[in-house]
Formats: structure tokens, sequence, C-alpha cells
């Protein structure tokens, strides 16, 4: 087990040192970084952790990103149209790439003021790093504290009571690592750029918000660079929020990031994660459904080639009466990548007529891939319909053949059936521009693995 | 136009086919009928290229074409068509997609300029019509949800968009009621043309009432053991199969 001697969080506590605890969560920043120097990282009998190796992110160095400039036009392929925006690279706000949206309470953690200031206080971390969040067992998420305790720059999100707005939000990281860092792409690198970028949404009673979180590297074959994000989620009675996370970082990227939502009474929470890019990548979700008729929707997909990996690590705690949870988690893997799909249902004594539904489904188009999904479902309420389901397999012999023997050629039946099974989760997206960003992504993946892949 | 010689065919080690002869002219209907086991579908799917099927011995020809020696998507674009016994549900694939591309990766390959979105609709209304198929089903995934008989009418459908010069309907009467099974026919018939031939699997006669064909021969135990006119399908009604296993020795 670890312990708080760990050589590995030596540097991240000396980043701490060099920044400081100052400003609104100033005291949440070093309760942060003392629960983080406490529990340290996880080791390898971690339950949580054991099949994520985290090695390749701990003997690196961590250095600040840079902040390195980017062009004017470095985001633009990254924006979408009819879309408020906040870009930010590197961790840092970019104002000249911004257009805020108006009537929200919108503002770089950076520099909080007024409104800003408060909304921070109330809600900064107050459900992420331990208290009132998970149950004792899940302890502290030391990534999630970290990122708490070092995040430099980030977005707060208030929307007002009974504001519905029109235009998605888009909120840009862009990861731009340094020349040196990209240069050290084949082997380990010695150090890494790390950057903590934080959300944090806040949506009134009865509001409507869609959020689109879009994690890109400026170069895609950038290496050497880590994201550690965290986002927060805190969803006022009768609001709908809808939140769209896609990860499409340079191929040989770390990425760790988890989001946190509580969901209150007759709120929605529905969150897709689309995860593309990244060498080692992994994602926790926690939902707590804390009001009664509380919802939550959350989908995945993860479309994997040559050796990445990611996780998905998703808690959904039903706490109240007569809340619901739906997961669709999809994951596409050639080459020799590996993912896990880690799914928990908790379901409190209280929360008698919960309906919770898992679903994780595997496509292997390689040999070599390999996919675990691990349900599971605790249920203290007697009165639930809980059912979950898991598949890993491979693509239908019999369907490819029906596909060809009307003479569509093997590639292209291949790549229907593929496309098929991926579109489940691509084609929840509602936004027209994120729609069809998502299919092209898909395409340009499963072109590109095509080559690691069988071919028959 | 088709022309098997003593074709032989295993699968996971067993011999199914033990030489099976059959030649089919252009514009010919021929029925090929046998019990369950009889090696029916085997043919069907070796014909169309299945790769769970291995050839052991004999030969497969289309137009003097080595049938063996393509794809099944390259059997398709020379035009070979398998009617599926049990089509196969595709979820997320909408049909009207799926037979536009199949449609135009057949034009493709023959050379042919690839059909628009409106010249491929009107073709596909024109075929749903012809074989009635409900619209609804087109915006439907492939065969997902369909009934046995939908999904039989949908092979029709795309036989009829498709066009093959060599047809192979394997079992398309199973699990047909009468109504169903008319309009098969009808969809069938309305297809026949001087240049076009037909190979009818079935179990039953009762299909042979609607498609008559112009051969009929009886598969049992993977021989072909005898063949004849539409008569012997008649015979086969009133005998059953049994009436001949004593012709296997002639055969």
């Amino acid at each position: 087990m670890t312990s708080g001697a760990d050589t590995r969080t030596g540097p991240y506590l000396e980043l701490f040192a060099g920044r400081g605890a100052g400003g609104p969560v100033g005291a949440r920043r070093q309760q942060a970084i003392e629960r983080f120097e406490a529990a340290g990282f996880p080791g390898s009998r971690d339950e949580e952790w054991r099949q994520t190796n985290l090695g390749p992110i701990l003997r690196a160095r961590p250095v600040p990103a840079s902040g390195g400039a980017l062009g004017e036009g470095g985001a633009l392929p990254f924006l979408y149209p009819d879309c408020d925006r906040m870009v930010f690279v590197n961790g840092r706000y970019a104002p000249a790439a911004s257009s805020p949206p108006e009537g929200v309470t919108a503002f770089s953690l950076a520099d909080p003021a007024g409104a800003g200031a408060d909304l921070l206080a109330e809600h900064l971390g107050a459900s992420v790093d331990g208290r009132a969040s998970c149950s004792a067992d899940a302890g502290v998420h030391p990534f999630a504290a970290l990122n708490t305790a070092l995040f430099e720059d980030g977005v707060a999100l208030g929307i007002p009571a009974g504001t519905a707005l029109e235009r998605p939000i888009q909120v840009l990281w862009l990861s731009a690592p340094s020349a040196d860092a990209a240069a050290a792409e084949g082997g380990a690198p010695a150090s890494i750029e790390v950057s903590f970028p934080r959300l944090l949404v806040v949506a009134g009673e009865n509001s409507q918000a869609a959020v689109i979180e879009t994690f890109a590297a400026a170069d895609p074959a950038a290496g050497g660079y880590f994201v550690c994000p965290a986002a927060e989620f805190v969803c006022g009675a009768g609001s709908v929020v809808r939140h769209t996370r896609l990860q499409a970082d340079a191929a040989g990227a770390f990425h760790l990031g988890f989001q946190h939502a509580r969901v209150d009474r007759s709120a929605a929470f529905d969150s897709s994660s689309l995860a593309f890019g990244g060498a080692l990548v992994r994602n926790d979700t926690v939902a707590l459904l804390d009001g009664e008729g509380a919802d939550c929707t959350l989908d995945g997909l993860y479309v994997l080639d040559g050796s990445q990996f990611t996780g998905n690590h998703m808690r959904v705690e039903h706490r109240q009466p007569h809340t619901t949870s739906h997961q669709l988690y999809k994951g596409v893997l050639d080459g020799q990548a590996r993912s896990v799909f880690n799914g928990r249902i908790y379901v409190h004594q209280a929360a008698q007529k919960t309906d919770a539904k898992q679903t994780n489904r595997n496509l292997l188009l390689s040999k070599a891939a390999l996919a675990n999904s691990n349900p599971q479902l605790e249920i203290f309420a007697d009165d639930v319909r809980c059912t979950h389901g898991s598949t890993i397999g491979r693509l239908d012999e019999e369907a490819l053949f029906y596909l060809r023997a009307r003479g569509i050629g093997f590639e292209e039946a291949h790549g229907m059936l593929v496309h098929a099974f991926a579109r489940e989760v691509t084609d929840k997206a509602t936004f027209e521009p994120l729609r069809r960003d998502l299919e092209a992504r898909l395409f340009a993946s499963l072109n590109g693995g095509r080559s690691n892949g069988q071919d028959g | 136009m088709l022309r098997v010689k003593d074709l032989h065919a295993k699968v996971e080690e067993q011999e199914i086919l033990k030489g099976v002869d059959l030649e089919v002219r252009a514009g010919e209907v021929h029925a090929v009928m046998g019990p369950n086991g009889s090696g029916k579908s085997t043919l069907a799917q070796v014909l169309a290229g299945k790769e769970d099927y291995e050839v052991t011995a004999g030969s497969l020809e289309l137009d003097g074409e080595d049938l063996q020696e393509m794809a099944p998507e390259e059997r398709a674009h020379a035009g070979l068509f398998l009617a599926f016994q049990y089509p196969v549900e595709i979820p997320g694939v909408g049909n009207s997609y799926f037979l536009k591309a199949a449609v135009n990766a057949n034009r493709k390959a023959r050379g042919e300029a690839e059909l628009d979105a409106m010249d491929f609709l009107k073709l596909l209304r024109e075929r749903a019509g012809l074989v009635e198929v409900d619209e609804a089903l087109l915006r439907r995934p492939v065969n997902e949800g369909f009934s046995g008989g939908e999904k039989k009418r949908n092979e029709i459908l795309q036989m009829a968009v498709l066009e093959p010069r060599l047809a192979v309907l394997d079992e398309t009467d199973s699990g047909l009621d009468i109504d169903a099974l008319k309009t098969v026919a009808a969809g069938v018939n309305a297809l026949r043309a001087e240049n076009r031939a037909f190979v009818v699997i079935t179990h039953y006669q009762r299909l042979l009432n609607y498609i008559v064909p112009d051969h009929v021969h009886v598969l049992l135990d993977g021989r072909i053991v005898r063949s004849g006119g539409s008569e012997l399908a008649h015979e086969l009604e009133e005998k059953g199969y049994g009436g001949f296993d004593g012709a296997r020795a002639e055969a």
C-alpha cells in the first residue's frame, strides 16, 4: 500500500509548495493537498486502481504546462459554430479565443470576483473531495484532490434559476506541450507537462444548459503531457444538464479525469463521454441521485487501437426514492488496445423504486485486444429494478457474410458494422456540429485502425 | 449459366454434399427439394461463398467462371443472389442505406455509374411496391424486429432491387402463411425473365404451386437422386421422401 512517505508524491507536493494556497478556495486547496499527501498514489493492490498502470505517469517528473502561446487560429479547428465558448491552453484561460455566454455567471477561476467568488466558495470542491460525496469506502480520489490543490485556471458556470440556455457552451481544453516534451516521445519521458483543467457547473432550479468539453492537442502527434481534469456538476431541482466530454488527446498523452455530478429532485443529468485519443486514459464518474425523481444518463464510447488503454470507472448512487439511471458504454478495440469498464451502482436503503440500467458492450477487432468489464451492484433497498449486461465479442460473422453476399466488399461491410455498433452512442448527440464532428472522428479512428486489425 | 459438377463439401469435418450435379440455363426455374439434413441449405451457402463450408471436390461455375475463386461479394457482382433462409438482423444499419450501398457496390464493380439518392429512391419505391414491402420497413434497421414474413419479403425486395442473373432462394417459403407465400411467389414470378434463372430450394411442394418450376431435383443425403419436370414435385407430395430411398442406389 501507499503511505505519506511515497516518493512519487514528492514532485506534486513541490508543485503545490511553489504555488501556494491563496484565493477564495485556498482552504480547500490546502485540505486537498493534505488529503492527497496522506493517501498517496494508489498502489497495485488498490482494487479501484489495480487495472490502471500509472507507472508511465508516475515515473516522469511533472512540470507545469508552460502556458505556451497559441497562434490566433490555433483553437479554431476544435471549435463548433453556434456555441458560446471558453478556451484554455495548457490549463490557462485564453480570453482572445473565448466568447463567454451571456446571462450566465461565467468566469475563469484564476480571477474570480463578486458573484463568482460566492459560487466558488459555496460549491467548488464541496462535493468532490470526500465530504458529502461517495460512501466511506470510496475514499479520497487522489487525482481529484490533486486537481483541487493544483489547478491554475478553469471555468465556473452559474446558470440562474429558470434560465434555459439556447446555445451550448463549449469548453476547449487544448494542450500544446513544448517542443522539448514532444521530443521525448519514443521512450518514457523524463518529465511531463501537466495541467489541471477545472470545470464547475452550477445549474439553478429549473434551468437548462448544455456543456461540451473538448480535450485536444494542438499537435495530434504530440506526446509527453498529462491532463488531470476535474469537473463538478451541481444540478438544482428540476434542472436539465447535458454534458459531452470529447477526449481527443494526442496519441502519446496521459489523461486521468474525474467528474462528479449531484442531481437534485426531478433534475436530469445527461453526460456522454467519447474517448478517441491518448495513450493512457481513465475517466472516473460519480453521479449522486440526491433528490426524489432525479435521473442520470451516462453514455460512453471508446475507440482504441495500438497500445492505447482506456478505463471508465463509474459510480452511480441512488440515494432517494424514484431515482433512475441509465448507462450505456460501448468500446471498439483494435491492435493491442486494452479497456476497463468498472460500473458500480449503489442503491441506498431509502432509494425505493430505483430504476437502474447499465450496459457495457465491447467489440474486439483483433486477437490481441482485451476488454475488461466489471459490473458491481450493491443494493440495500428491496423494491428496485436494477439490470446490467456486459458483452465482449467480435464482429458478427453472419452479418458480415450477409452484407458481402449482397455485393458489399469486405472493407466496406466491416466498416458498416463497426460504425453501426459505435453510432448507437454518437447518434445521441443532438447538437448537429457536435454530432458531425463525432461521426468524422469515429470514421477517422476506425479507418486509421483498420490496418492494425485482422483482415479476416 | 450455373454448372455444378460432382460437388463435395464439408463443414467441421462432416461431409454434407457428396457429389451434386446441377445445370441451370438462363430463363429456367429449378426446384431442389429434400428433407431436413439432405444438404439443401449447404448447397445454397456453398454457392454464395460461405467460408464455413469447404469444397473438397468438384466444381462450381457461373457463366464459365469458377465460383470457388471468388469472394462472396464478387459472386454477387457476377449476378448471383442468395435469399437467406434466416435473414440476418443488423442493428444500426438502416435498410434503405444498406440497399443503396449494395446496389452501388454492384454497379461500381460492374463499371456502371452509381445511383444518386433520388434515382435510388425511385428504384426502391417501385420495387417495394412490386413485392408489397411497407415503406416503414425501409427506414428500420436491416431485418431488426421484422416478423418472419417481413424478413422473407425483405429478401425478395433485395433481389428485386439488385436484379441478379441467378437467384437462389433458400427455403423462402418456411415460416410463411399463405398470403405471404403468394406475395413472395408473385414477386419472384414478376422477376422471371429470359436472361435470369432461379434455384428454388424447398422442403415442401406448396411453394411450387405458385412458382412453377421447369425442373425439379430431389436431394437426399448430399446427392441429387432424381430429376424431372414439375410433376415430380407432386409425386413427392404423395409419396414423401421415403419413396425415393430406393432411387438413391440408382443415382
